[in-house]
């Protein structure tokens, strides 16, 4: 049974929804699904832009046989190589043996490489700038290296306005029949969700992203709808999203708010933790969250850590070195490129209290743009009688140092 | 050249030659016995426009060649080593910098007086860690608005004190090795801008070298010669102009202890004939002279491709080496010549033999002007790890960056009263304490005691200190642990109390590092201790070396102020952030895989420096993990 949402005239949604995947990328977690979205364009020519996971094929075919009907498929537009969009490719070929396949050199490439049979179709290497008719509609095609692979290009549909965004602008969450951010609450339920989203999958490539939009915003008054790969389609208030993204990769906090990421042996480190969030909000800065990293998932800390301005990390010393998993996050934010983040330190040691060192080298030799504040919480095995007055030091220096930067 | 210099050159040999035997000669001896700079002589070059000689007339100069200028050392050296190096330090040294990388503004207000001779110009390098190796380089410069505080020292300066000018070099970014110096002018006479004593040495004792002493000195914005980052370059190119003079200084002095050899060998008589007829002497004198030719064509030869801008690096390596090597021959076999009687002070060649070591020694010592020569024969070594201007260098001390000013002058009297003097301009009041008992967490002073007070009776000395400062008293974890002197509640360090106060007197504590990670946000740490070499002085702002049993009752008397009033709620000195390194330049990302050329680290497989920025990348480089073009690379 087909499945499908009219995007615009001409233009639908084909793809599909799996709530049957528990790590996308065998990586993330995503408990509330994810969807693959495909695109069908019914001009005087068939287009599909880009396909879906191996996992959904099936309902791809099914909706495209819905509605094309007698007609055959004569395009097929791959913006992005990724097998969660990629997969299906060679069924497509193989049930359309003269479709033409549009995309980028560096796709046909990898088609090939992934053991896709492209030679028998005629391959359209377009490059920035190139454009398509497919009869009333006319597309331009625009290159987004790095937004996240070298391959990947976005699709301007300049007769309806409708950017084929590929993987910019997506989130995960299944769309379980709602098609537009606007038919969600996406503040409330989808945001989160689309940060994961972002900051784990292309939050390394912030220059590269920022490259796009500055591409798109030489087009921004002409772009109606905003088509990814997963998540809802945006045709409303499209600066909400673009914002968010403008701030995620020029890795600028969203709000000013304190995170307090602990890793706790047996609750001692974990006792300080809450003990200075208690203190946080006693001195007015409740915008605190608090999080085990022990039973945290990585890409949750690090959506985390891109939405809010200071970070402390409270960590006990293991192996007379960081403790493996607060090391494991630290190696996450590192390798995603998070940038302008100011941080505080509890360290614990029982007999060599190494981690409050540990984690300031870190930060301080291979994270950029970081602060670290002087004040640190230091503890020997617990949060004794007369740790008090570092405590309160050190939250009053957290909250000093947000007064600083609204200077 | 022709290998024969001009008539011009010749009329100008002849000027200076004259200058210098009547007005040097005669006070030589006493200069070196006295170990006096020539202030006088130095005058009378200026007049006769020495000062300035390869510099254009519109910049105050003689708008003479850079072989006038190697003529002009070699006479004054030929008579005097010492004055021919003031004007050696003088015009390559302390002028060339100003002149090839000074902005007009610089030239106008620093190089005209300079090359006029109004004024005397000098270059500071060399540091105790950094001899052969400057990227050894420890005087900082530190941004603070519209100025730079430039901190340390410079060992063996030429011309220091007489000099009013000096091209000083320091770091402006630390950890990156040389590319992290920066080259200053700085004024004689600004604030914090001492000098040590006028050097004993060995020989050139007319020339003055003295040691330059950085105390929190304010250099503005605009004494900052070229870029940042330019300062190992700045000095190593002046360096190969230097070579040029020193290389004439060498011949100089080697070209008067010949004359003066060959002199006495025509007069001196023995077996009934002048000793210059003996076969070993006239050989000896026959060497001297071949070298002498020598070393003459070398050091013209390289004047001249500097003249005609042509590169010379290598050519003046070779001339300060050779001529230098050869003047401890000549100078050595002009003595013996002498025999005796050249033993004898007040020998001219006595006074040569001593010059002449010098210049094998600085400007690079030959050693390294091999290592120059060597490097432009054989082009960059094979990769290694640990050249010097690369390698990290060593961490920060553990209490961060602190000024390490160490009071050194005077009786301990005065030292006392110096540190009483910063520590109230810094704002500590003295008038207002805390009681003795105050916690250590929160107590805004603490005077501290370490194993270095000895006996449990001179903790009353503590006690008195910290009565007069109005502080609480700590410890050292072994005062405490150990000894049992306090409680234990009242040891300072890591694992004990962390002192986050405003002013920390550590008296006798040698500074083991938990007891400094208690005092790491100290806003001012105060070191008393016998041994110098105590890892406290390290890490402290101000310290004073003595014993702690003379010391401590002066430092009591001198914060006395009777009667103290209650402290305020404290008021939390802040103390800066150590800077971070500023990047050498921006990093690029590949669109090909996401690789970023980080400029600090360049690109080791692809035979890429560390330094190079992105700019420079040679046009034919590709990304070392996906082979993408330069192109496909944005900024970040």
């Amino acid at each position: 049974m087909y499945c499908v949402r009219k995007v615009t005239d001409n233009l639908y949604w084909v793809g599909a929804n799996d709530h049957r995947l528990h790590l996308f990328e065998n990586i993330h977690p995503i408990p509330r699904g994810v969807s693959y979205n495909a695109y069908l364009l019914l001009d005087e020519k068939t287009v599909l832009f880009d396909t879906v996971d191996w996992s959904v094929c099936r309902q791809l075919l099914e909706n495209l046989e819905y509605l094309l009907g007698d007609r055959p498929l004569d395009y097929l537009v791959i913006n992005h190589m990724e097998p969660d969009h990629g997969a299906s490719i060679e069924e497509i070929l193989l049930r359309w043996p003269d479709v033409k396949i549009i995309s980028t050199g560096k796709a046909f490439m990898l088609m090939h490489q992934f053991g896709f049979h492209v030679d028998s179709h005629e391959m359209i290497e377009v490059k920035e700038g190139d454009t398509q008719c497919f009869g009333a509609h006319t597309v331009t095609f625009v290159s987004a290296p790095m937004v996240h692979w070298p391959e990947a290009m976005v699709t301007f549909d300049t007769t309806n306005g409708v950017l084929f965004s590929a993987d910019a602008f997506g989130s995960f969450g299944a769309l379980d029949g709602k098609l537009f951010a606007d038919e969600v609450n996406f503040d409330r339920d989808w945001l989160d969700d689309a940060r994961r989203y972002l900051t784990n999958i292309v939050g390394k490539y912030g220059p590269h992203v920022q490259l796009l939009l500055k591409k798109a915003g030489g087009i921004l008054d002409q772009i109606q709808y905003i088509c990814p790969l997963h998540g809802p389609v945006w045709r409303k208030d499209l600066m909400y999203f673009i914002d968010k993204y403008d701030k995620w990769s020029r890795y600028e906090p969203e709000e000013k708010g304190v995170m307090i990421a602990y890793a706790s042996m047996y609750g001692n480190t974990e006792a300080a933790a809450q003990a200075l969030a208690a203190k946080l909000c006693e001195k007015g800065m409740t915008n605190v969250w608090v999080y085990d990293v022990s039973n945290t998932h990585v890409s949750q800390l690090v959506s985390e850590s891109f939405r809010f301005s200071h970070i402390v990390l409270a960590s006990v010393t293991y192996n007379l070195g960081i403790y493996p998993v607060m090391h494991d996050y630290l190696m996450h934010i590192k390798a995603l490129n998070l940038q302008h983040r100011t941080f505080a330190i509890v360290e614990n040691g029982s007999w060599a209290c190494k981690s409050g060192d540990l984690m300031q080298k870190m930060i301080d030799e291979e994270m950029k743009n970081m602060t670290v504040l002087n004040e640190r919480l230091s503890l020997a095995s617990s949060l004794g009688q007369g740790k008090e007055g570092e405590l309160e030091q050190l939250a009053a220096a957290i909250i000093e140092s947000m007064e600083e930067d609204k200077e | 050249m022709n290998f024969k210099t001009t008539q011009a050159h010749e009329e100008f040999r002849a000027k200076v030659r004259n200058f210098v035997e009547t007005e040097v000669k005669p006070i030589a001896f006493s200069l070196d016995e006295g170990n006096l700079f020539p202030e006088e002589a130095v005058k009378k070059m200026a007049e006769m426009g020495l000062m300035g000689i390869p510099y254009p007339v519109e910049y105050g100069g003689a708008g003479l060649d850079v072989i006038s200028y190697a003529i002009a050392v070699e006479e004054l050296s030929r008579v005097d080593g010492g004055t021919g190096v003031i004007l050696s330090a003088h015009v390559s040294l302390g002028s060339w910098p100003i002149f090839a990388y000074g902005t007009e503004e610089q030239k106008q207000k620093y190089l005209v007086p300079l090359a006029k001779g109004e004024k005397i110009g000098s270059y500071g390098l060399t540091e105790p860690n950094a001899g052969s190796d400057a990227g050894g380089t420890e005087t900082t410069a530190v941004l603070k608005g519209d100025h730079y505080v430039l901190n340390g020292g410079k060992i063996f300066i030429t011309n220091a004190p007489k000099a009013d000018t000096y091209v000083v070099f320091a770091v402006t970014t630390p950890d990156i090795g040389t590319r992290g110096i920066s080259a200053f002018i700085v004024e004689k006479g600004w604030e914090g801008f001492e000098f040590g004593e006028h050097y004993n040495k060995m020989g050139i004792r007319s020339s003055s070298t003295a040691e330059l002493i950085f105390n929190d000195v304010k250099v503005p914005k605009e004494n900052l010669l070229g870029k940042e980052g330019q300062g190992f370059k700045i000095a190593m190119s002046t360096l190969d102009g230097g070579r040029i003079g020193i290389a004439s200084q060498a011949l100089g002095i080697a070209q008067g202890a010949y004359e003066n050899a060959l002199e006495y060998a025509k007069e001196r008589i023995q077996f009934g004939k002048p000793i210059g007829f003996q076969q070993s002497i006239s050989f000896k004198l026959a060497d001297m002279a071949t070298k002498l030719r020598c070393a003459r064509f070398l050091i013209y030869s390289a004047a001249e491709m500097k003249e005609h801008h042509e590169p010379y690096a290598m050519e003046a390596a070779m001339a300060k080496m050779y001529a230098s090597d050869i003047a401890l021959e000549v100078t050595n076999d002009a003595l013996q010549i002498f025999g005796g009687s050249g033993f004898m002070k007040g020998m001219e060649v006595e006074r040569a033999y001593r010059d002449a070591k010098i210049t094998t020694i600085y400007e690079g010592t030959n050693e390294i002007q091999r290592v120059v020569i060597a490097s432009h024969l054989l082009g960059k070594p094979p990769k290694s790890k640990g050249g010097s201007s690369s390698r990290p260098k060593k961490p920060a001390p553990v209490t961060g960056i602190r000024k390490c000013h160490i009071f050194r002058d005077g009786s301990a009297e005065e030292k006392v009263a110096e540190l009483v003097k910063h520590l109230e301009k810094d704002g500590h009041d003295f008038t207002v304490g805390i009681p003795m008992d105050t916690p250590i967490t929160q107590a805004e002073r603490v005077v501290s005691a370490g194993q270095g007070i000895g006996a449990k009776e001179n903790m009353k000395l503590i006690e008195e200190v910290a009565r007069a400062a109005g502080a609480a008293i700590g410890s050292s974890r072994p005062v405490a642990e150990t000894l049992k002197y306090v409680p234990l509640d009242r040891y300072v360090g890591m694992s004990g109390q962390k002192f986050t106060g405003n002013l920390y007197i550590a008296c006798g504590i040698s500074g083991a590092i938990q007891h400094l990670k208690g005092i790491k946000d100290a806003s001012t740490i105060v070191a008393i201790n016998k041994n110098a070499g105590a890892p406290i002085f390290k890490n402290c702002d101000y310290g004073i070396v003595g014993d702690v049993m003379e010391i401590l009752p002066l430092l009591a008397k001198a914060l006395d102020k009777g009667e103290k009033n209650p402290a305020p709620p404290m008021v939390k000195m802040k103390r800066p952030a150590p800077p971070k390194p500023e990047p050498i330049g921006k990093r690029y990302v590949c669109g090909g895989c996401g690789y970023e050329y980080v400029p600090e680290l360049g690109d080791e497989n692809g035979e890429i420096a560390p330094g190079t920025l992105f700019e420079k990348l040679p046009e034919d480089w590709v990304c070392p993990e996906c082979a993408e073009g330069k192109d496909m690379f944005i900024e970040e």
